[in-house]
């Protein structure tokens, strides 16, 4: 581990970090809950689909990748930053992620109000999505790192109304899906950098 | 490159690499000035950042209504700072073409004209190669022509019910194939008028009624179902807010509920195309009181009688407090069997006594119950649901013969040669040893245990066994009764849900 970056024996972590077997414990689980959580994800971007229609969902489909304000994919480059700089950018996603999700939740709620286990898939996503955000942010916190800065304020982005069309809101649920997969997929491997058996 | 699109009045910007847009440095919080407006917005550009999540924005309002009426700025890239607005997760589409109607609600059977037009973005675009889909299933060429350079229309006919409630997916595509935009179609029926209301009360203290959707069904449409309710003679009108209780179509009303006076209940059905309205059903709550199954259903053998089973339960505990009257209904049915005999008419005691079944036989029993009388209602209530099957085996009988009638069967099986062979028998033997003209169940115990005995012993000496007689047990009241009461066991004998022959 002395190789890895940001490793407990980097002289310059600080010395307040908790002892190692405790924070090796604490990456190793909040890496297990990214990893679960990728596989949660990858079934609600299919569900999601299902409950759109065709095209949504074909192979081949794709429509244009919408940026979503607060919030865009890992950038080509995230591999190569420092394990803590990655950390904190999925931290960062990851606190973004729940209110995007409840905006889709609510307007799958009006074009898709029987598909019960969709809606609950979006509610649990969110909650997912804060909780992985937590743990992340406890693991910065254990190696010293700096967290990101002020949260957004849920009630301005909750307060905002989408009065698009039908087929521009599914497409954007289908965006607000498919980042939340790229993210927690994104903070499984970065997390496994500092796992023990990680890559060095 | 960054461009910006004119989409229905709204100025957006996207990459036309199809990238995400190049983060910018941490902004103060957006404000909530966005609540309510997005049909117009801006999206704000910077400088590349590091990458990672985009920075939030703050929000001027004013900006914001400026460039929703002024449509036709020049194009331009607004720069991130405190007079940009951005929509947290705006509508955008960066596309160059608007489909219209968006999202529009029509008749099974009817047409639509559609059209496809391209914003000019780039210069020279036009609708030249477009092409639709419609839920990924390119349409023929034949349906669409160009109105003009700019214009791509489609003519559908005849249209089906939608294949998804979310709406149809009517994509308008570039030559290569790529999605310029898009429309939803909601193609279905209105709802007919809700029919067949029933409802029922559990133990007086709720209301959950059910009811059908309507003679057609699919409307192709989501149609919302609204169960509303009233007293008769006043208050006002309520929404039933627990839905699909007990099946797609139903509703629960928890509590809060008057008795003794009539309420009107009624379903509201609605959809995109319009709505319907049940008639009116009036009752009340006490006249559709019904209970949970008894409880504690007990099946066991009588002593050695290899043609009875002894049934018992409890009263439902629900209704102890109320005056009530309960009736009960006990079923049986062979155990590889799937015909159940009923024995109806069972009234407020709670045991009975099967007979006339086959010897070593598996049987199951249920036991419902009807909580008629309620308060001094007149009326009869409305039956529980069956309890749970108990199963409990006739002891074997070493006596060949096919099993006979049962406890006054449902539908009554016809009175057999061998049923009146038997009541003469026994009329004799009670001419003969008893000297009260009141027929009792226990002597009547007695004579068949005799029977049984006296056969057996026959069987021994003789060495032959005798014909089955089997009879059908003949209780109070009559054709229709039945062995309403349990004789007191052999010892060693009953025990509660007696499921294997006893050793």
């Amino acid at each position: 581990m002395s190789r890895r970056e940001g490793s407990l024996e980097d002289p310059q972590a600080d010395s307040s970090i908790s002892p190692l077997p405790h924070l090796e414990s604490k990456i190793q689980q909040t890496h297990s809950l990214a990893r679960l959580l990728t596989k949660y994800a990858e079934q609600l971007l299919q569900e999601y689909v299902q409950h759109q229609g065709d095209p949504f969902g074909l192979p081949g489909f794709s429509p244009p990748r919408l940026p979503v304000a607060d919030l865009s994919a890992p950038a080509p480059g995230h591999a190569g930053l420092p394990v803590p700089e990655r950390l904190r950018l999925d931290e960062a996603a990851l606190a973004a992620l729940p209110p995007l999700l409840d905006v889709v939740r609510r307007r799958q709620a009006e074009l898709n109000p029987r598909a019960l286990r969709l809606l609950r898939r979006l509610e649990d996503a969110a909650r997912q999505a804060r909780a992985l955000g937590a743990a992340v942010e406890a693991v910065l916190a254990a190696l010293g790192a700096e967290t990101r800065g002020p949260r957004p304020e849920p009630a301005a982005i909750a307060a905002a109304t989408v009065t698009a069309g039908v087929f521009p809101a599914k497409v954007l649920g289908l965006r607000v899906c498919g980042l939340y997969r790229e993210w927690v997929s994104r903070t499984e491997a970065d997390l496994g950098q500092l796992a023990p058996g990680g890559p060095a | 490159m960054l461009k910006e699109f004119r989409i229905s009045g709204r100025l957006a910007a996207w990459d036309l690499q199809g990238g995400p847009l190049a983060p910018r440095p941490p902004a103060a919080p957006a404000s909530s000035a966005l609540a309510g407006t997005a049909g117009s917005f801006a999206r704000t550009l910077g400088p590349p950042a590091s990458p990672g999540p985009s920075p939030k924005r703050n929000c001027d309002p004013r900006l914001q209504q400026d460039m929703a009426l002024k449509p036709s700025l020049p194009r331009k890239i607004v720069r991130a700072g405190p007079g940009n607005c951005v929509h947290p997760i705006s509508p955008i589409w960066g596309n160059t073409a608007v489909i219209s109607p968006q999202d529009p609600t029509l008749l099974i059977g009817s047409s639509l004209q559609a059209t496809c037009s391209v914003h000019g973005d780039p210069p020279g675009a036009t609708a030249e190669g477009l092409y639709w889909t419609l839920n990924g299933h390119r349409l023929p060429p034949e349906l669409s022509r160009m109105l003009n350079a700019s214009t791509l229309a489609l003519a559908l006919a005849n249209l089906n019910g939608s294949r998804q409630q979310s709406g149809d997916n009517l994509v308008c595509h570039a030559r290569d194939g790529s999605i310029l935009a898009g429309s939803c179609l909601y193609v279905g029926l209105p709802p007919e008028k809700p029919f067949n209301i029933s409802c029922w009360s559990k133990n007086m203290k709720d209301l959950t009624c059910r009811w059908t959707p309507g003679a057609r069904g699919e409307t192709f449409l989501h149609t919302n179902y609204s169960l509303k309710y009233k007293l008769r003679w006043y208050g006002q009108d309520n929404t039933c807010e627990e839905y699909h209780t007990v099946g797609p179509h139903s509703c629960h009303i928890p509590k809060d509920l008057a008795l003794f006076t009539p309420y009107e209940i009624w379903v509201e059905a609605t959809n995109r195309l319009g709505s319907a309205r049940s008639d009116v059903l009036t009752l009340d709550i006490l006249d559709v009181v019904t209970t949970d199954p008894p409880p504690e259903v007990h099946v066991s053998r009588v002593g050695g009688l290899e043609d009875q089973l002894s049934v018992r339960w409890v009263s439902p505990p629900a209704l102890k407090d109320f005056l009530f009257q309960a009736k009960y209904q006990i079923r049986y049915r062979v155990e590889d069997s799937v015909d159940w005999k009923v024995v109806d008419d069972v009234s407020n005691q709670t045991s009975c006594r099967l007979a006339g079944l086959k010897p070593g036989t598996v049987y199951f029993v249920q036991v419902r119950c009807n909580p008629f009388g309620i308060y001094g209602s007149k009326k009869a209530g409305i039956w529980s649901e069956w309890s749970h099957p108990t199963a409990a085996s006739t002891p074997r009988s070493e006596r060949p013969g096919p099993g006979g009638g049962a406890c006054e069967p449902r539908g009554g099986e016809p009175s057999s040669g061998p049923v009146r062979r038997e009541l003469k028998q026994f009329l004799g033997w009670l001419k003969k040893h008893a000297y009260c003209s009141n027929l009792s169940f226990r002597l009547y115990d007695q004579w068949r245990a005799w029977m049984q005995k006296s056969h057996k012993t026959r069987n021994q000496d003789e060495g032959i066994l005798s014909s089955g007689r089997r009879g059908a047990a003949r209780g109070k009241g009559g054709p229709g009764g039945w062995a309403g009461r349990e004789t007191r066991a052999p010892p060693g004998g009953r025990r509660p849900r007696a499921l294997h022959p006893q050793p």
